[in-house]
């Protein structure tokens, strides 16, 4: 709806659309001594001494009678001013931070970008942090966070997209890419996915990401996210696209493929020898991860000749006691564990130290000696655990560990058989998987020769550089 | 048509789940129903074949108790040696039998897949070896890589050991073989000599020292046992074993020692690197084998007046060298050809793989040829390393 050329009018309306908002002030005022006026913002969101000096005070003397809109704005000592139309708008800026001036006889307000809010200040993210590299992280303001990725890509090639999503929470997000790097249709498809989503608020990009991924019910993140704007940039230079909202620290970044999934920004700081050293440990600990506790069953359960003499026998008299079958045996340990894991990641820090004791006494000596499980069980989940925590990103670790429980029942029920049936349905539903076009095994699987050197190992920089076709 | 559609498409919406849940239940009502739990099993490391007087089959196990009474360490450490293991056995009319007899008797089940050695009487050797191997090789969970013995007394007595420093008897024999200082026979090698050309195989003999008490008897391998047409024809003592090892290119290390001539005192060579090879030849009717032995030995000990920083001297002691192989190689050769005719060096798949044509037209007339042929010694053993020290100290008299 257009403003009226009435005061009186638009500040009904506004006052209908704010009715019971404490926080919504209507500042009344009459610039030069001639017109009213009256200026609408949100306490606590904009910056008032700044508002009082470059606005207030220059419209008390401001221009003549019957100014133009044009003479207001050019009375005020601010740098961004925008002009606005029609009350949906002013609604919007308002809700937005911006302070709004609304002038008799005049069917368009001021808006004055003076928005500014409590914000916590850049740190380390806790979740992805390095040995070496930048220790920032990106914060809860999208302006803030937009600022950082600009500051690493000094390029105008660098594009920022804003638009809303969340018809209550009217959440800014912004799809940020380069230029000439990123596809034009992957931009497009996103633009236009993000444009069908139908819901009220976005309080984090998970909102988003469910919303836009290929596969809504995979267990596997289709696409990366991180606080870091370090990886953000390293992303934007490979021609993928970040999206960014509002409200949260956690981009999202698409299209994922698996292995960038697995990747951490040191394998890039250090040196490639490290890099690749520690990528292959990854690789093989994210195995025994998924793999390690069915294993353990299958061949203590079905495929006892595997196992070297000596081992077997030591096993044998540490099993003995052990009233359940190794499958059981498996499901409680693993369980109990991501019990703990779970119990220490909610607990302020002052309780948590309560869980380790605990849990050293659950997964531990004492367990074996209360003769619930066997000596080789403990250690099988000490090593799972580690292997679990071993994935650089959580998003990727979970799916991991989840798919751990129903293996370990095709390894119980049917041996290396049921383990390896499973391992064949989790690799055939990740070779369909694809995220925003690309297949999530790439460059495994379509093989791409080009992109191997930077899954297989990670080649040194001079050779990463050329920048091919994905 | 388009109602009719959708119709389908909520019926696959209704049935899949119905269909998920029925392949659930496929795999859980299967259940675990060939898992074996460990404390389940009767974990066989050790197995023995005897033959009884009545021409039965004494079947020996060894067992490893993984829950010995009265020290209920739950910590899974084994705690010393003894009482760790227990030899159960059992007769029938031939092995099968015997193992289906032997579960009667266990009341857990019996685990064959951690079996490391076998051991065959030596009557049971004697007698025949067919059946007990036929058995064990159809066995899916017995392993092949199983090691093979013969022993001269009952393999049950073998069995009844417990040595003090390994874990169990199994575990003794095991180590002993692999240190190559004797025969190190698998049953995949023993089948493999069995089914070749020549048909015949060696055996380690296992003997047990004749000491009082448990703590002082331990088996030890010593000897090996000649074995033609999967029976056991008779025994070769430690130097022709020697020889037979030399022959089968079996010898990894060995130390030697001999005595030059002219001189008073040992020379004792530490040999390694050694390598055997029999080049077959067909000449005019003739069968000749040569086999030519190399090796490189270092000096591990001197107490003859040779120096051996002096090349000529050096030259003494490897001829000397050359001789106690020869003379260990030929006793061997001695007792395979003349005395047992039994070729366990596989000479006739050397001449076969030569010669097919030639020893397909002969194959029924081996056990004619094998005692002839002509067997070529050339040995070629060097001191590579006779080491900084060429005199011994304490003689004086240096040549």
């Amino acid at each position: 709806m257009k403003l009226s050329n009435h005061l009186r009018e638009n500040l009904r309306r506004l006052r209908a659309v704010y009715s019971d908002c404490a926080d919504v002030v209507f500042h009344d005022m009459v610039i030069g001594g001639h017109t009213p006026a009256m200026l609408v913002y949100i306490e606590g969101l904009i910056r008032l001494e700044e508002l009082d000096q470059h606005v207030v005070a220059p419209l008390r003397d401001g221009p003549g009678p019957n100014p133009a809109l044009q003479d207001i704005r050019n009375q005020t000592t601010v740098a961004s001013v925008q002009t606005c139309g029609t009350i949906e708008e002013t609604v919007e800026k308002i809700s937005g931070g911006n302070p709004v001036l609304l002038v008799e006889g005049q069917n368009a307000a001021l808006v004055f970008g003076l928005s500014s809010w409590e914000q916590r200040s850049v740190e380390e993210p806790t979740a992805e942090s390095v040995l070496r590299g930048p220790r920032e992280g990106f914060i809860e303001t999208m302006r803030t966070n937009i600022a950082m990725l600009r500051r690493k890509i000094r390029s105008p090639k660098l594009k920022v997209v804003t638009l809303h999503i969340g018809t209550c929470s009217r959440t800014p997000v912004a799809v940020i890419y380069i230029e000439g790097i990123a596809q034009p249709s992957l931009v497009r498809e996103i633009m236009s996915r993000l444009n069908r989503i139908e819901i009220e608020d976005v309080l984090e990009t998970s909102y988003i990401e469910e919303w836009i991924e290929d596969n809504r019910y995979s267990p596997f993140p289709q696409l990366l996210s991180t606080e870091r704007p370090d990886v953000a940039s390293a992303y934007l230079m490979e021609g993928r696209v970040v999206v960014m909202v509002d409200g949260t620290p956690t981009v999202l970044v698409a299209p994922a493929t698996f292995f960038s999934l697995l990747q951490t920004p040191e394998d890039y700081y250090e040196r490639y020898v490290v890099g690749t050293a520690i990528r292959w440990l990854r690789y093989f600990f994210l195995a025994i991860s998924l793999l390690g506790p069915s294993l353990y069953v299958a061949v203590v359960s079905f495929h006892q000749e595997m196992i070297p003499t000596t081992l077997m026998l030591t096993m044998a008299r540490s099993r003995e006691q052990i009233p359940f079958s190794a499958l059981m045996e498996a499901i409680l340990m693993e369980t109990m564990f991501e019990a703990l894991r779970e119990a220490g990641a909610r607990l302020p820090k002052q309780i948590g130290s309560a869980v380790s004791i605990v849990g050293a006494l659950v997964i531990g000596q004492a367990a074996i000696s209360a003769g619930i499980v066997s000596a080789p069980m403990v250690m099988v989940v000490a090593i799972t655990g580690i292997a679990s925590f071993m994935a650089p990103r959580f998003t990727i670790g979970i799916p991991i560990r989840l798919l751990r429980f129903p293996i370990m029942f095709l390894a119980g029920m049917m041996g290396l058989l049921g383990m390896i049936l499973g391992v064949i349905i989790i690799l055939n539903h990740m070779l369909n998987l694809r995220s925003f076009g690309v297949p999530y095994m790439s460059p495994l699987a379509p093989m791409k020769n080009s992109g191997l050197k930077d899954v297989l190992w990670r080649a040194p920089r001079w050779m990463l550089n050329r920048r091919g076709k994905r | 048509m388009r109602r009719k559609r959708k119709d389908m498409l909520a019926n696959g919406r209704r049935t899949a789940p119905a269909f998920l849940s029925l392949l659930v239940c496929a795999f859980l009502l299967a259940g675990c129903w060939n898992a074996r739990e460990v404390n389940d099993l009767a974990i066989i490391t050790a197995t023995g074949v005897d033959l009884t007087e009545d021409g039965q089959i004494e079947l020996s196990v060894k067992i490893y108790l993984t829950s010995p009474s009265g020290s209920g360490s739950m910590s899974g450490q084994p705690d010393g040696n003894k009482g760790t293991s227990v030899v159960r056995s059992v007769t029938g009319i031939n092995m099968a039998d015997a193992a289906s007899r032997l579960q009667k008797k266990i009341s857990r089940k019996v685990f064959w897949g951690q079996t490391d050695v076998f051991l065959f009487g030596e009557r049971m050797a004697r007698a025949g070896l067919e059946e007990p191997l036929d058995f064990l090789l159809r066995h899916t969970a017995s392993r092949e890589r199983a090691h093979v013995f013969v022993s001269e007394s009952t393999a049950k007595n073998v069995l009844l050991l417990s040595p003090s420093i390994e874990r169990s008897v199994a575990d003794a024999l095991v180590h002993m073989a692999e240190q190559q200082t004797g025969l190190n026979i698998t049953m995949m090698d023993l089948a493999q000599m069995l089914i070749s050309k020549s048909k015949a195989a060696v055996l380690p003999i296992v003997l047990i020292t004749s000491g009082q008490g448990e703590q002082e008897s331990f088996p030890y391998i010593q000897g090996v046992a000649a074995i033609k047409n999967g029976r056991m024809i008779g025994q070769m003592n430690e130097n022709a074993t020697r020889g037979v090892m030399w022959l089968r290119n079996e010898i990894r290390q060995a130390t030697v020692t001999v005595s030059p001539e002219q001189s008073d005192g040992y020379v004792s060579l530490h040999l390694h690197r050694n390598h055997t090879r029999l080049i077959p030849k067909i000449e005019g009717g003739r069968w000749i084998m040569t086999v030519r032995i190399t090796g490189q030995d270092d000096v591990v000990e001197n107490t003859t007046d040779l120096d051996l920083s002096v090349p000529d001297h050096i030259g003494k002691v490897e001829k000397e060298l050359e001789k106690v192989v020869n003379t260990r190689v030929k006793m061997a050769l001695e007792l395979a050809q003349k005395e047992y005719n039994a070729d366990v060096f596989q000479f006739a798949d050397t001449f076969y793989r030569k010669y097919p044509k030639i020893w397909e037209a002969n194959a029924d007339r081996w056990d004619e040829i094998f005692p002839e042929v002509e067997v070529r010694l050339e040995t070629d053993l060097r001191i590579a390393r006779p080491g900084l020290i060429g005199k011994n100290f304490f003689r004086q008299e240096q040549r």
